[in-house]
């Protein structure tokens, strides 16, 4: 049994303060949700109770004793284990060989193999998992993955466990799955404190939740006393009835770009559409149907075997990113971190990347770039960073702003939505959401993808349903619902249409 | 009936022409490929002997074959020995130690071996042995420059690669200086027998002392530099440079009476001649070949200059 | 939606970023310790000797920069500097008697130099990028190529340039301006402008982006191949300056000319603070490596405290101090 208090804990990450004074306790045995927006310091908070990061000022108590952990294992030798979002399994060892990484039995020289595999599979019982315990972590599926991991802290006498967004990559069953053993855990005395952003799952789960909001410390309750409402508008700190701005129709229904018969070979076959003047065009469909890689094509980021393209009627030859660039055309990848922004530049240039011919004479003028920067800085409310600040310094929904304004810096005609809202918390959602429609309104020609229906239904003029590379459907906005669009994304309605 | 006849005619003419080809004699050659002045003069003068003992002895058969490195030289000595079936290899080695077990095999299978310049870790594995002379090289340096002198002055040294050669002409040398207490070496560093390396090292010398009145750079290469810093620095305390080894620009500059390169001293690349040679009397002959046969290094000066200028070799 | 932004930390702007001025504070120390071993050191000729030696490795380190901040790796810059010399010699020769033994062969042999190295630029970054082969593998294998060509050319051994050109070409090396020698004239000049592009143009930012995250820069519509080879062929040029100035210290070209640049020079742009990962460096770091190296070697020919013997072993050490002094960088 193992109870933690935080006291006056602030953390810098060089210039940026990313914690304030925050303090708090989690009492023995009770599973303590701690929710807040992408940025507000949880993830960081929980390292430093890993171990993992040192904090700049303030002290943590477990079982009312001062503590201070040089690593993760000082954290671990007291029971303290963080399981981490991305999972820190060696993907081409055993299971045995990861839960006893480290550790591993001896027998004089060897290792002692029988013996620990024996160990792991009733470690593995624990979590209700029936595994070969010599099977590569390689082989298994994400949930079984998040279970090993479990066992392995288990396996290390485990009193206090950090979960850390454990369900965003589990389906409902495994989530179930995952819910009976934490409620077993808490049953045999374990701590556990659960990081999420689904409010829901907090409510079903969790005796006691913590809201921290930029850093700061907002409020510790018992669970029952908090709506998810209530728990939503403490994490964004204001009410959040309007998640969506109203739609305006496009003022003229003029087509501004036109595709034709665009094939992307193993993804997209004869996809047309067009795209209205002030319009936002959503798609729809599941994964695997092809929309990312159908406009990676248009792009010319994927090889094309057809397609002709016109845009205000003229036809227009889209063979690399820099010729649709020229046309006016841009896009946002859903990959931030691997495609849409340099995670290791300083904010300055990320910006002005796409749109630094403004800014040569012919020498780059540093210094209307630093100015384009506070402009845009306070026009997309990005956050967290000066502009010499490097990318990787902001949360993921300021990044994700930044990379709305880089793209949108060269001033385009039509923009290219790739999952905008994708890991960003909702407050940013919302902002993005507004962005968007202001684009629409200013006569920008938006397409949105976007695997979140509500998203779409919320902010798109009309909606094309692909599945298996094909356009199966076109809504309107009478049209629009969430069975409709699955309907079509599924193959139950609709064969070929023409958006 | 015809058919068989003929067979066996043919057969008697082919196993007769094995015969004969066991008593000619076919020499291999094994070389380092030009990557420097002195392996550059090596490769010319082996091809240029190849002629010349084809001309003198009809039936011999000459294969000259360059490596770029000790491994490369390896296989190619196997080559020789299995598909171009040599009964005599003459070998300047990459480096002694990796080569000693190939040709020690290409011995077995009787070939006959003569090494060059860097004698084998195991002697056995050669029949005959024929270097170039570097203790010679550094005694006479040596006694030149003290004799020049008059055994009183500040000297500084240019030294090569870290070898054994280098270490042998510097021993050498430094023994002959013991004799000459008046003589002082002021410092001795390696220019790795390279031009730019010898200008480099020379005008650190010129920096550092304000007297020198010799530079020994042990080789024409690095001495081509120390000219150069001494010719930019517009020193006028040295009175001469002595380089070694024989090449041609040097010993033209000797035979013009040049005011700083006033002699030379050889360690030839025309060595690989004299081994050909001899070999090649050896075997036509029969008569044994003396062993070891050594080059001896000799100093070159205004007066003999020319029995050592040879324009046409690239060295 | 409009917040107001939160405040820049203050001690952003006022803290001294002392990692970022290792190499400076190395090469400082060296000098330092150098003059007390020996005071000739700090003699005005010494450090033109220095300077003037390293302008060759320097100036192909300043190209170097480029290519590695991009993501690349030439490793046949010493092989190319030998086979520009050998061509520029033999060009120079035969041209001699039909325009003489002046200026103008030598301008034309200098505009050869210059235009050889840009081929051989296009040619490495045309291969790397359309030929998809790691640039490392093309530039091994360039190294080969370049450097037995130039053997072959000298059939191993010397290609010399002819006393009247020689003359007359000399003071590109041995000359002076205001007193200083021309080649670090030529450095100075090689390092601003290199400076310059790589800061303040849209070039040198792309070669950022693409070195920090080739994908992301194809993804924001920069024309990635095109600014690759350009950094080759920026390369190229620098290595035939470097060639311009080494061709008439000894008039000659030899198989040994320009042997281990290409490690001189990565190391000069590592010390200097580029990763050799790509994505950042400085120019300024990279003329205090190059610097830096020529200067150990300097430093060692004026004193005798440690065996020739050790060289290597010197030069060793004071690169990892170095490397020690600039860590925390990344």
């Amino acid at each position: 049994m193992l109870s933690v208090r935080f006291e006056g804990i602030c953390k810098d990450f060089g210039t940026v303060r990313v914690l304030y004074d925050v303090g708090f306790s989690i009492q023995k045995g009770e599973v303590h949700a701690l929710i807040g927006e992408n940025g507000a310091g949880k993830s960081t908070l929980m390292k430093i109770l890993g171990g993992y990061h040192a904090p700049s000022a303030g002290q943590i108590f477990v079982n009312g004793e001062a503590v201070q952990f040089h690593d993760s294992k000082a954290a671990e030798e007291l029971g303290i284990v963080l399981i981490h979002q991305e999972f820190n399994l060696a993907e081409d060892l055993s299971i045995a060989q990861n839960v006893f990484l480290g550790r591993e039995l001896h027998r004089g020289f060897l290792l002692d193999e029988a013996t620990m595999n024996k160990k792991t599979v009733a470690a593995l019982e624990q979590v209700g998992l029936q595994l070969d315990p010599r099977r590569k972590l390689r082989s298994l599926i994400v949930a079984e993955k998040q279970l090993v991991e479990i066992a392995k802290a288990l396996s290390r006498n485990a009193k206090l466990l950090i979960m850390d967004e454990p369900t965003a990559t589990l389906t409902p069953d495994e989530t179930q799955t995952l819910f009976k053993l934490i409620a077993q855990l808490k049953a045999e005395g374990v701590t556990i404190l659960y990081i999420s952003h689904k409010l829901e799952e907090v409510k079903a789960l969790s005796d006691t939740v913590t809201v921290l909001r930029d850093g700061r410390h907002i409020q510790t309750a018992p669970t029952q006393d908090l709506s998810q409402q209530e728990m939503a508008n403490l994490m964004v700190g204001r009410e959040l009835s309007d998640m969506f701005p109203p739609k305006t129709a496009p003022e003229q229904p003029k087509t501004v770009f036109q595709a034709e018969r665009v094939s992307v070979p193993g993804w997209a076959r004869e996809v047309s559409f067009e795209l209205r003047r002030g319009e936002i065009l959503g798609f729809a469909g599941l994964v695997g149907a092809g929309r990312t890689e159908l406009f990676e094509g248009i792009l010319g980021l994927r090889p094309r075997t057809s397609g002709r393209f016109a845009l205000e009627g003229r036809p227009i030859d889209l063979k690399s990113p820099s010729q649709a660039l020229e046309q006016g055309i841009v896009y946002l990848s859903e990959d931030r971190k691997g495609k849409g922004l340099h995670i290791n530049m300083a904010l300055r240039p990320n910006l002005t990347l796409m749109a630094l011919e403004r800014y040569a004479h012919p020498l780059l003028d540093t210094s209307a770039e630093a100015r384009a920067f506070a402009e845009n800085a306070n026009r997309f409310n990005i956050r967290g960073g000066s502009a010499e600040a490097k990318a990787s310094a902001l949360s993921g929904g300021n990044q994700q702003k930044l990379a709305l304004a880089k793209i949108l810096h060269p001033d385009p005609k039509v923009v290219i939505l790739d999952e905008p809202t994708r890991g960003v918390d909702i407050g940013a959602k919302r902002e993005i959401y507004f962005l968007i429609q202001g684009l629409a309104q200013r006569g920008k020609s938006v397409i949105v993808i976007s695997s979140e229906l509500i998203e779409l239904i919320g902010l798109c003029h009309r909606l094309v349903v692909m599945r298996g590379g094909r356009i199966t459907g076109l809504l309107d906005q009478q049209e629009m619902s969430e069975p409709e669009i699955i309907a079509y994304a599924t193959g139950l309605k609709g064969s070929h249409a023409t958006a | 009936m015809h058919g068989v006849l003929r067979g066996l005619v043919v057969m008697g003419a082919l196993l007769l022409m094995a015969a004969f080809a066991q008593n000619k004699v076919i020499m291999g050659v094994s070389i380092p490929a030009a990557d420097h002045g002195w392996t550059a003069g090596i490769v010319y003068w082996a091809n240029q002997t190849k002629g010349e003992l084809e001309k003198k002895y009809p039936g011999i058969q000459v294969i000259v074959k360059t490596a770029k490195d000790a491994s490369e030289q390896a296989n190619q000595i196997q080559d020789l020995v299995t598909v171009n079936k040599i009964n005599t290899l003459v070998i300047l080695p990459y480096e002694s130690a990796p080569l000693t077990k190939p040709v020690a095999a290409a011995k077995a299978k009787g070939v006959f071996v003569t090494v060059v310049d860097r004698g084998l870790t195991d002697p056995n594995a050669q029949d005959a042995y024929v270097a170039g002379d570097n203790p010679g090289l550094g005694r006479v340096s040596a006694e030149y420059m003290a004799k020049q002198l008059g055994g009183k002055g500040n000297i500084v040294i240019l030294r090569g690669i870290p070898t054994v050669i280098d270490n042998q002409r510097y021993d050498a040398f430094m023994e002959v200086m013991k004799k000459y207490p008046g003589i002082k070496v002021l410092d001795q560093k390696y220019a790795n027998w390279n031009r730019d390396d010898g200008f480099k090292v020379m005008q650190d010398f010129l920096t550092r002392f304000k007297q020198i009145d010799a530079v020994w750079a042990q080789d024409d290469d690095i001495a081509v530099g120390v000219l150069k810093a001494i010719d930019e620095a517009k020193r006028t305390d040295i009175k001469f440079v002595l380089g070694g080894a024989g090449m041609k620009e040097m010993i033209k500059k000797v035979m013009d009476g040049d005011k700083l390169i006033t002699a030379d001293v050889t360690y030839p690349p025309r060595m690989i001649q004299d081994a050909m040679m001899l070999t090649a009397e050896a075997r036509v002959t029969g008569k044994p070949m003396k062993t070891p046969t050594i080059i001896p290094s000799v100093l070159v000066t205004k007066e003999n200059a020319k029995e050592y200028y040879f324009p046409d070799s690239p060295f | 939606m409009l917040q107001p932004e939160k405040p820049a930390t203050k001690s952003s702007k006022i803290r001294f970023n002392l990692s970022g001025w290792g190499p400076l504070l190395g090469l400082i120390l060296l000098c330092i310790l150098a003059t007390l071993l020996n005071p000739a050191f700090i003699s005005l000729d010494n450090v033109f000797n220095v300077l003037t030696r390293t302008a060759f490795t320097g100036i192909i380190a300043v190209g170097m920069t480029f290519v590695i901040i991009s993501g690349g790796i030439d490793l046949s810059v010493g092989s190319m500097a030998a086979l520009i010399a050998g061509v520029m010699i033999l060009v120079m020769n035969a041209l001699e008697p039909r325009l003489g033994g002046g200026t103008f062969t030598v301008l034309v042999g200098m505009l050869l130099a210059v235009g050889l190295g840009a081929i051989f630029g296009v040619l490495h970054g045309l291969i790397i990028t359309k030929g998809q082969i790691e640039p490392f593998i093309v530039t091994l294998g360039t190294l080969g190529i370049f450097r037995s060509f130039l053997t072959y050319l000298s059939q191993g051994g010397a290609i010399t340039l002819q006393q009247d050109l020689s003359d007359r070409y000399s003071p590109v090396y041995y000359g002076a301006f205001l007193g200083v020698p021309i080649p670090i004239w030529v450095f100075l000049a090689v390092a601003l402008i290199g400076g310059l592009v790589l800061n303040r143009t849209r070039f040198g930012r792309y070669v950022q982006a693409i070195g920090s995250n080739e994908q992301v820069a194809r993804y924001a519509a920069i024309r990635v191949d095109r600014i690759k080879i350009l950094t080759y062929v920026i390369l190229g040029i620098c290595v035939a300056l470097a060639t311009i100035l080494y061709v008439p210290r000894l008039g000659s070209a030899t198989p040994s000319t320009g042997l281990l640049w290409e490690l001189e020079t990565i190391a000069a742009v590592i010390i200097g603070g580029t990763s050799l990962r790509g994505g950042s460096g400085r120019i300024t770091g990279t003329v205090v490596g190059a610097i830096l190296l020529s200067t150990i070697g300097n430093v060692l020919n004026l004193t005798s405290i440690i065996s020739v013997y050790l060289n290597a072993a010197v030069q060793g050490i004071v690169i990892i101090i170095v490397a020690f002094l600039q860590r925390g960088r990344r």
